[in-house]
């Protein structure tokens, strides 16, 4: 085992799969010399060369764009999108041709492409810097969306991902790069699309992803202070979904609280609420709640505080759920 | 464009207004820098350092009636605009008396006819609209957008050019070209020149590798009324240098690009040019600022009530 933080086991897990497969390439702004804002590509194109690790332009429709050109081509890309909030100018690459393309090729046109994107709040940025875009490429059609969480998952997820042979939105929680925990680096991690129990419990069900999953242990721990017993599941891959462990869990515990850090309204937690309205219903106690961000623009950094759920806002909706 | 960008054929000249509005500049990014490392500021911050003769130059050339796009390296931008350094740097931190109540921060002002975004591109297409809409409402005035090298790498630039000059509209670029784009050389992002690619959209462009105010406006004043006039868009490029940081700590460049980029520095070249009266418009403003971090600093955080 190694210690690691989550950037650099991402760093790690992007070096593991260039050494295994010389298709693989990764390219984005500043990920060469500079090794990336966030330091996630740090020495790679050191060791593997400006042929294999690309400085692109300031063009993130024009990176989505070439990467698919690559893909084409028989290469793995591995495309950074410096901030959440920069990624839309490469909606349109990533609707009308990365998510469509295959389809329309009934699967016969493979693209594996992936595209990180470091997400979230927390680390008071300004705005564009910590957005939490991940519903809309959930509604699209065609990609897998998936967010790591911690360290041992970024390293095998990135991996996983890389050989994939669909187009992946992989999301990375920047202010959990810097959180460090141990590391196998010969594991063979999860399958991709399966979500995890973080946290074993028997009373209430909290869904989380990315960012967010640490802010439930560390309420699920709190609330086990009380006696509450919460289980946490880190969902790990939003589409598709591990529906059957969310379902299995749900049933089990009567009572559920999705929880992330986009707004609330038409976010990534309705879907939650519905499937397992849908799928749970004889067994729920309680509605299914959710907690995240507010409908506003991501606020200065010196309001964020108010705006990012944390344990006690996750706690709050815990409470009303045992109240129905 | 010559390797240390800004040369001069003369010394530098400036009046007193426009040494204290470069010295004001300077003073302010300074004070943000030091700023930062106190941990008084959040967030990131992009500094003009090396560039302000840019904005101060373009000042005489414009009127309160243009429009003024700023981007992410806007400082200049603003308070060559307006005598406000208070307001911009409460907005900066997020204190009363900010010029957007805080919200926006260093990179998204909005205030009377000025407008930045930190978005590489993004301006320039809604420049190309309000350009527009002055040539229709307001013959005479124009829409001046500032981008850098690195933007021209976003294809939001190549459709407002064909706008633009499809439309002759009243557009001025000013492309202040620091060979930098965060940490990528422009030799390394930037495929041919910027004036092949104006000139690719029947757009006029204009090199300028000066930092002498008088020289600049020179040239400058006769293509920039043609642009109100004649709605003759014009990409105007400034070989100029980034002294600082694209934000902090994340300078890749060769040690001697820096030194080469501080020998060309106007601070140096105007301090040459007339020791005294340098060094005391320097003071002047140094303690200006000093003035201005105080007060600032000292105040409630600002409160934003549509």
């Amino acid at each position: 085992m190694t210690t690691l933080t989550l950037a650099k086991a991402l760093n790690e897990g992007l070096r593991r799969s260039m050494e295994d497969d010389s298709k693989v390439l990764v390219m984005g702004e500043d990920v060469g010399k500079l090794g990336g804002v966030f330091r996630v590509t740090d020495g790679l194109q050191k060791d593997f060369g400006e042929d294999r690790v690309i400085d692109t332009p300031l063009a993130e429709s024009g990176i989505i764009g070439t990467a698919i050109g690559l893909a084409l081509r028989g290469y793995r890309p591995v495309c950074e999108i410096q901030f959440d909030g920069f990624v839309f100018p490469a909606v349109n690459q990533i609707i009308t041709q990365l998510a469509k393309m295959p389809l329309r090729s009934l699967g016969a046109l493979k693209l594996p492409v992936v595209v990180r994107i470091p997400c979230g709040g927390g680390i008071g940025a300004v705005e564009h810097h910590s957005e939490s875009p991940e519903a809309y490429f959930t509604h699209t059609a065609g990609l897998r969306v998936v967010a790591c969480s911690n360290p041992a998952d970024g390293y095998s997820m990135i991996q996983e991902a890389i050989r994939a042979d669909d187009p992946i939105i992989f999301f990375e929680p920047k202010r959990r790069y810097w959180d460090k925990s141990e590391v196998d680096l010969t594991a063979t991690g999860l399958p991709l699309d399966q979500a995890r129990v973080a946290r074993p419990g028997a009373d209430i069900t909290l869904l989380a992803y990315g960012p967010m999953v640490k802010t439930c242990l560390e309420a699920a721990a709190a609330a086990a202070e009380d006696g509450r017993d919460i289980e946490v599941i880190d969902l790990r891959s939003l589409n598709p979904l591990d529906m059957g462990m969310v379902a299995e869990s749900v049933k089990r515990t009567g009572r559920c609280v999705v929880v992330h850090e986009a707004p609330v309204f038409t976010g990534y937690g309705a879907e939650l609420a519905a499937r397992i309205t849908e799928q749970c219903f004889y067994h729920l106690e309680s509605p299914v709640l959710r907690v995240g961000g507010f409908s506003t623009p991501y606020p200065p950094s010196r309001l964020e505080e108010y705006y990012l759920p944390d344990l006690d806002r996750v706690l709050d909706t815990v409470d009303r759920a045992f109240a129905y | 464009m010559t390797e240390t960008g800004a040369t001069l054929l003369h010394a530098p000249r400036a009046d007193d207004d426009d040494l204290a509005r470069l010295l004001l500049i300077r003073h302010f990014e300074l004070a943000l820098l030091d700023l930062f490392g106190r941990g008084e500021l959040n967030g990131t911050t992009h500094t003009c350092l090396g560039q302000e003769y840019v904005p101060v130059a373009l000042r005489r050339l414009l009127t309160e009636a243009d429009f003024v796009f700023g981007n992410h390296r806007g400082h200049g931008h603003y308070l060559a605009r307006f005598d406000d350094p208070a307001g911009l740097l409460a907005e900066i931190m997020g204190r009363e008396g900010a010029v957007c109540g805080g919200v926006g921060g260093s990179q998204h002002i909005l205030r009377d006819r000025y407008v930045s975004t930190g978005v590489q591109g993004e301006s320039l297409p809604v420049a190309a609209g309000v350009a527009l809409h002055l040539k229709r409402t307001e013959p005479g005035t124009l829409a001046c957008v500032f981008i850098g090298d690195g933007t021209w790498g976003e294809g939001a630039v190549y459709e407002a050019l064909n706008l633009a000059s499809l439309w002759r509209l009243p557009l001025l670029v000013i492309v202040e070209n620091n060979g930098i784009a965060q940490s990528t050389p422009t030799t390394r992002q930037m495929a041919g020149t910027v004036r092949a690619r104006a000139e690719a959209f029947g757009v006029r462009h204009h090199g300028i590798e000066s930092s002498d105010l008088s020289t600049i406006r020179a040239e400058l004043a006769p293509l920039v009324s043609e642009v109100r006039i004649e709605g003759r868009p014009l990409v105007a490029e400034f070989a100029t240098h980034r002294l600082g940081p694209h934000s902090k700590g994340d300078d890749t460049r060769d040690p001697e690009d820096v030194r080469q980029a501080r020998a060309g520095d106007w601070y140096r070249l105007y301090g040459e040019a007339d020791p005294e009266r340098f060094a005391r418009a320097d003071e002047a403003q140094r303690a200006h600022v000093d003035a201005i971090v105080r007060d600032v600093s000292a105040r409630p955080p600002s409160r934003w009530e549509p």
